[in-house]
């Protein structure tokens, strides 16, 4: 059943309480049911929720173990779950001091979770677009976006998704480069500042379109999936398809949408109850949902082997 | 994706050069629901007046292209600028009515049949028999069965053609008068014989109703 190819999965978002934590378990435990090795970690240290969410009050371990070097290893870390081939790595513990890692310690801490041996490793993301939550959602070209069909969260997924642009246009090209492109982008077009980095793109495609190219080849490694959660029954059931053809049409980044997943006013219970949605209500039609868009993940996943390739 | 303005108006609606009137009003439709003001999903994405910019350039193309006349315009600049290769742009094909059932107006024997027709003609004329048996003033039904004898055609095949009883077709040629209806009919029956026999008509009815004058 073990998977050879080990795949690491980001799962952000721009605003907090779109779902993040509750997506992550629930897929987290579906693929633990199937039989893959899955290892959820908890990133967003600021607020971290995960372990609550997967019936885990109280975790004796946390990531904060490892970064302030209490364990040497990652793995001892690692706290297993309910849920059989599940297994977790909180941060619920941390301290309230390491609410954003030093660039060095992100890098060993990217570094280990590589290594570490899982078929699937979900990373919950916290919300927001801090330097943290990006090069999380940028070391596999293929991290998941959670929203909600409100204004407010979509708005949060277009900065999140125009941040790792442009963070991926500094990254490709060095300082110097950037410095000369912005400024003539800028010279050009009052418009073209770090807010529209696609027609920074442009303007890069016109100046030099040999370095332009490789930029948007870059750029084309990105696979985002998106997954529309907390669709009620007036939404219109279309708009997680709308927001994927805007990026798709409008940024050049692929986008795959996962499905939607309906609202579900049980979901509130369950988490009071601290049992996980899915064991509580496996019959619901978000349960379904979260089943569909696992499904639909797995077979992207198939489709594209490509995981964990570059980060620096 | 290129700048808005300078997208022809076929990629703004993401539309093939060949697109019906239909497809046309429904490209609008759904772009016009993902860049209108109040569209959720793409709420933040743009500026207002980059919004503005994009529903105005829609709405321009959507005005020129559901035009028959405009749309012919812009596709005749389009294929100067060499956007555009000649006879990639739509065509109004009016499409025939289709028959819901496979109906033939035309009865399927009768067109083989015209090929037919011609080569009896001329068997007729060629035959000295034939030709002997019309010289006559008076024809009875004898002359009439010998017509068709040597003509190889059967009463049956006849009947078939014409819609008219084998039997009658017999009592013409075994001149039963008494069987015989008003002349009307016997005319036409004569008229519908000679037709399938490929010889003329009036020598034919004329000298059968002569004979039948003398009978009667």
């Amino acid at each position: 059943m073990a998977d050879p190819v080990k795949h690491i999965c980001p799962i952000g978002g721009g605003k907090g309480g779109s779902g993040k934590s509750f997506v992550t378990g629930g897929l987290g435990i579906l693929l633990a049911k199937q039989g893959y090795r899955t290892l959820l970690i908890d990133i967003d240290f600021g607020a971290a929720n995960l372990h609550t969410i997967l019936g885990i009050p109280h975790p004796d371990k946390s990531i904060s173990d490892f970064i302030s070097k209490r364990v040497r290893t990652l793995e001892e870390t690692v706290v297993p779950t309910t849920v059989p081939e599940l297994y977790f790595i909180s941060s619920a513990m941390n301290n309230l001091d390491i609410t954003s890692l030093a660039h060095e310690q992100k890098m060993k801490l990217l570094r280990h979770i590589s290594k570490l041996p899982y078929d699937y490793i979900l990373l919950d993301l916290g919300a927001g677009t801090s330097f943290n939550t990006i090069d999380f959602l940028m070391i596999s070209n293929s991290g998941i976006l959670v929203t909600t069909p409100e204004p407010t969260s979509i708005e949060n997924i277009y900065r999140l998704i125009r941040s790792v642009y442009i963070r991926k246009i500094r990254q490709v090209l060095n300082v110097s480069n950037y410095r000369a492109l912005a400024d003539e982008a800028e010279r050009r077009n009052r418009r073209a500042t770090i807010n529209n980095p696609e027609v920074l793109l442009n303007i890069m495609k016109e100046l030099d379109p040999e370095k332009g190219e490789n930029l948007e080849k870059a750029l084309q490694e990105f696979h985002f999936k998106l997954i529309l959660n907390q669709l009620r029954k007036q939404d219109n059931p279309n708009t997680g398809v709308l927001i994927c053809k805007i990026i798709e049409r409008h940024l050049s980044l692929k986008m795959h949408f996962l499905g939607s997943i309906s609202f579900d006013d049980r979901v509130h219970n369950s988490i009071c109850k601290k049992i996980p949605f899915l064991d509580l209500y496996p019959y619901t039609q978000t349960a379904l949902d979260l089943r569909e868009c696992c499904k639909n993940m797995q077979s992207i996943i198939k489709e594209k082997k490509s995981i964990f390739s570059n980060y620096h | 994706m290129k700048p808005v303005r300078e997208q022809n108006y076929y990629e703004l609606l993401e539309l093939s050069p060949d697109a019906s009137p239909l497809e046309i009003s429904r490209a609008y439709k759904k772009a016009f629901e993902l860049y209108h003001d109040g569209s959720m999903a793409s709420y933040s994405f743009f500026s207002a007046e980059e919004r503005k910019e994009i529903v105005c350039c829609l709405e321009e193309a959507y005005l020129t292209l559901i035009n028959p006349e405009s749309r012919t315009e812009y596709d005749k600049k389009l294929i100067e600028l060499g956007v555009l290769e000649k006879g990639q742009q739509y065509r109004d094909k009016v499409k025939e009515p289709i028959s819901i059932y496979e109906f033939r107006k035309d009865h399927p024997v009768i067109r083989p049949q015209n090929n037919r027709m011609e080569d009896l003609r001329s068997r007729a004329l060629q035959n000295p028999l034939i030709q002997e048996i019309l010289a006559r003033d008076i024809l009875s039904g004898e002359d009439l069965k010998k017509i068709r004898t040597a003509l190889g055609i059967t009463l049956e095949k006849i009947a078939e053609l014409t819609n008219i009883r084998v039997g009658i077709l017999q009592a013409i040629e075994e001149d039963k008068f008494d069987l015989f209806l008003p002349m009307v009919y016997l005319k036409g029956f004569l008229k519908s014989y000679a037709r399938c026999l490929q010889v003329d008509e009036s020598i034919v009815i004329n000298g059968y109703i002569k004979r039948f004058g003398i009978e009667s």
